[in-house]
């Protein structure tokens, strides 16, 4: 509850800014208010029993939090992990979970007139972009984060 | 209680930590007397000091409702204690109104304890009590009024025996203290057990708010015959608060004072027997309330958040404990005097974590007595007879758990009361005794304990329970299918309701899978037996504790898992594949002693890749499960652990990992996760 009430105060300097993450070849970006910190690869309890995508647990400072392969949850093949691999922890309604990335890449800021509404996709494949940001250089990716997690939350939260 | 300051908050939570533990009694003793369809002389006594008291500090804490109802329900004990032979002429109603001031109060208890105090409206209940009380009263006018002529008297022979034994104490209050008179009061309660007889100027002064300007004004006089020495009321009164001065005015206390057999001598006979008896009950009262008095001064109530805390730390410092002794820098190393260290440490943290287990522990006495409340209201709404008989209240839990099964038990009481206990007609048709019986009992079993509800009621009726559920469309299997035990859980499911109507106390359908989730809920687990006709049992099995289990790690593969010691038979090697008996559905097994164990291999159950293949590698490990034992096979035993359990995370509820085997996990001393095995759900049968 408090990491809510937290995240609605910081939102004020935090609107605007996007930590960028590399998954494959694309970048995609999260609301810098959601992401709590970031770690390098540690050794990940494996769980029996659940999806493939959830690799399994790790300690965090004596707290357990599940982490999530956002590779594999995007549906790109599988690669080993490498030394800049990391885990970003993320807060999402209230519940910490850490993302398994490919590469950290920076935090930016983007002007909201940069930010256009994702491309229509076809057929009923689930898509996770709320947005995407135009940048001089490259596009970014944003991840509606409660979409990307509503499978996993629906039962959760209930 | 020496200084002035005390703050207002922590005189509050007392309040309200006296009144409820006061309110327990009051039902405790009233559910007794009505049992025993008599209330004795020491139970009206009790139930009168009971009231006195809650009004005393009501109106201290000025909360002019309690006060006020209090002081209604003890003037109608005020007479009873005069007259006891009335009492039959109330003695059904009077209960009634009394619980229903007693619920009164909790419910005032409980708002204030939410901190949204708006006074409660008790004039109903007052009015009820006063009429009782004119009933009371009313029939006796002329035996009556030489009572009150005889209670008349009692002051009047106290104050002209000053000089026998009596002492009279001028006390003044500070300025500005406010209401002296309620003070006053206060202060003649704490000298009740120290005093044979007591009275003041003026008398009652809790009466009248008018009195306190009288008491600024003249002071308070007490007049007491103390019961041993006067340097007691006086060292009482030193101790009490908002006191400014104090006077002896007389003090002729004699050697071996004798205050029944004194005042009998030059009174009446009438009179000796009334004082004997006050003596007596003026004895009973001290015994009482210095034992009362003693409790207090051992006890102290401690915030509940404060000792999850402590709880916490101690789970930290176990795990941090075996991050020293089992630092991977000293593995292998020879280092008598470090290990000497280590095992001091482990005896003294051992020691710390049962201190801390035992400060939380609760007996369930307390909730097993608010089960007696449900089962007489419910009979009397009802119009059932039934009995309630506790076993096993002194067993002790923790306060979470104790906490967490008051609702289910409630409920399956309540449950019990409305759909299997039958109405009296029909259980003399059937047979059976007239009034039906529950029997709550605990046991503690070493690492659980057993919770029994038990009724002789109807029984669970198989066909029943599967047409509804069949109706409700909750069956996943043919009904052939079902066993007897499966049919009785099928009540546990969600959207199940026997009763044909929804009445107030039960058959909502939102029931038992409350209760059952409830009690998973602290890690415990609820079975049911039954015999059409006959009765039906719950059993809830509760682990003791929540937080720490000694277990032995195992690891399979690159995956540790922790195991309850406490479920552990033994573990073995197997050196001959022969051994192993296969079935014919491919599950293996193995004889042990004659008996036939199930073999589970964790690397299969959990698709554990990297763990080793064949059984004579690994070791197999015999446990205790609710039903059956087994076995499980893992690659290697890496040793005893104290772990702390933590939850999985919420976000991974959807995987249902209680259900598979999994019932939490534990940070490990050298930062690694272990998953702690529960044996009663890894093998689904």
């Amino acid at each position: 509850m408090t990491n809510v009430v937290k995240t609605s105060e910081k939102a004020d300097y935090l609107n605007d800014r996007f930590l960028l993450f590399k998954i494959d070849t694309s970048y995609y970006g999260i609301p810098l208010a959601m992401a709590l910190e970031i770690l390098t690869m540690q050794s990940i309890t494996r769980l029996p029993l659940v999806a493939d995508y959830v690799k399994g647990i790790i300690n965090l400072r004596g707290k357990v939090i599940p982490v999530l392969d956002v590779r594999q949850k995007l549906c790109f093949p599988e690669c080993p992990y490498d030394e800049t691999t990391c885990i970003i922890v993320m807060d999402i309604r209230g519940m910490h979970v850490g993302l398994i990335v490919d590469m950290v890449s920076e935090v930016i800021t983007v002007a909201p007139d940069k930010i256009i509404p994702p491309p229509k996709t076809f057929g009923d494949k689930i898509n996770y972009i709320a947005s995407v940001s135009q940048l001089e250089d490259r596009i970014v990716l944003n991840l509606d984060c409660e979409l990307f997690f509503q499978n996993d939350l629906e039962i959760a939260m209930a | 209680m020496s200084t002035d300051d005390v703050v207002m908050e922590s005189l509050l939570e007392a309040f309200i930590h006296e009144t409820d533990e006061m309110l327990e009694q009051l039902d405790e003793i009233l559910l007794e007397s009505e049992r025993a369809k008599s209330i004795t002389d020491e139970n009206i006594n009790r139930i009168f000091r009971i009231t006195h008291t809650i009004k005393g500090s009501a109106a201290m804490m000025s909360f002019n409702t309690i006060s006020s109802l209090a002081h209604s329900v003890e003037d109608v004990f005020f007479i009873l204690r005069e007259n006891p032979s009335r009492l039959n002429i109330v003695f059904n109603s009077i209960f009634d109104l009394v619980f229903k001031a007693s619920d009164f109060f909790k419910r005032e208890l409980e708002k204030l304890q939410s901190g949204e105090y708006v006074e409660g409206d008790a004039s109903e209940i007052i009015t009820q009590l006063t009429r009782q009380a004119a009933v009371i009263k009313g029939e006796n006018e002329p035996e009556k009024s030489s009572d009150v002529a005889q209670e008349n008297e009692v002051p009047d022979t106290g104050a002209c025996l000053s000089g026998d034994g009596i002492a009279k104490i001028l006390v003044f209050f500070e300025n500005d203290c406010n209401m002296e008179n309620v003070r006053a009061f206060m202060l003649l309660n704490q000298l009740q057990p120290y005093c044979g007889e007591l009275t003041s100027i003026p008398l009652n002064p809790e009466t009248d708010a008018a009195l306190a300007a009288e008491i600024i004004k003249n002071g308070f006089t007490i007049i007491c015959k103390p019961l041993n020495s006067l340097d007691e009321v006086i060292k009482a009164i030193e101790g009490s608060l908002s006191i400014k001065s104090y006077e002896v005015l007389v003090e002729e206390v004699k050697e071996s004072n004798e205050p029944s057999a004194d005042t009998a001598d030059g009174n009446n006979a009438e009179f000796s027997s009334q004082a004997s008896l006050d003596s007596k009950n003026e004895n009973a009262k001290t015994q009482v309330q210095t034992t009362a008095t003693g409790v207090k001064q051992s006890l102290i109530s401690v915030n509940q958040s404060k000792l999850d805390h402590l709880m916490d730390l101690v789970g930290e410092i176990v795990t941090a404990e075996s991050m020293v002794s089992r630092n991977p820098d000293i593995m292998g190393l020879r280092l008598d005097n470090f290990n000497k260290s280590v095992r001091e440490l482990r005896k003294l943290t051992d020691e710390l974590q049962d201190i801390v287990m035992s400060i939380r522990m609760v007996p369930l006495l307390g909730t097993f007595h608010k089960m007696d409340r449900i089962v007489r209201d419910m009979g009397k709404k009802l119009g059932k007879k039934a009995e309630l008989i506790t076993e096993g209240g002194d067993t002790e839990v923790d306060k979470t758990i104790n906490d967490a099964i008051v609702d289910p038990l409630m409920h399956m009481i309540r449950n019990s009361m409305d759909h299997a206990i039958e109405l009296p007609e029909q259980r003399i048709a059937l047979g059976k005794p007239e009034s039906g019986t529950i029997i709550l009992s605990a046991k503690n079993t070493g690492g659980e304990i057993h919770i029994n509800i038990s009724d002789d009621g109807a029984g669970l009726d198989t066909e029943r329970l599967l047409a509804k559920a069949k109706a409700n469309g909750i069956l996943t299997k043919p009904e052939s299918a079902y066993t007897e035990k499966e049919i009785y859980s099928l009540i546990l499911l969600p959207g199940f309701s026997t009763n044909k109507e929804v009445t107030e106390f039960s058959g909502r359908g939102v029931g038992m899978d409350v209760v059952k989730k409830n009690i998973e809920q602290v890690g415990g687990s609820i079975s049911i037996s039954s015999e059409k006709g006959k009765g039906t049992t719950f059993t809830i099995k509760i682990p003791l504790t929540l937080a720490i289990v000694d277990g032995m790690n195992i690891a399979v593969g690159t995956t540790v898992f922790t195991l309850p010691i406490t479920a552990i038979r033994q573990s073995f090697k197997v050196s001959d594949e022969s051994q192993i008996i296969h079935n014919s559905d491919g599950s293996e097994m193995i004889l042990l002693r004659g008996e036939c164990y199930p073999v589970i291999r964790l690397r299969d159950l959990f698709g554990i890749e990297s763990a080793r293949e064949s059984i004579t590698d690994g070791i197999l490990i015999q446990v205790d499960s609710n039903n059956s034992g087994y076995c499980v096979l893992a690659d290697e035993l890496l040793g005893e652990y104290q772990v702390v359990v933590k939850p999985f995370p919420i976000f991974l509820n959807k995987y249902n990992l209680k259900t598979q085997g999994l019932s939490g996990c534990s940070v490990l001393g050298n930062g690694s996760i272990s998953l702690i095995l529960d044996v009663n759900s890894l093998r689904n049968d």
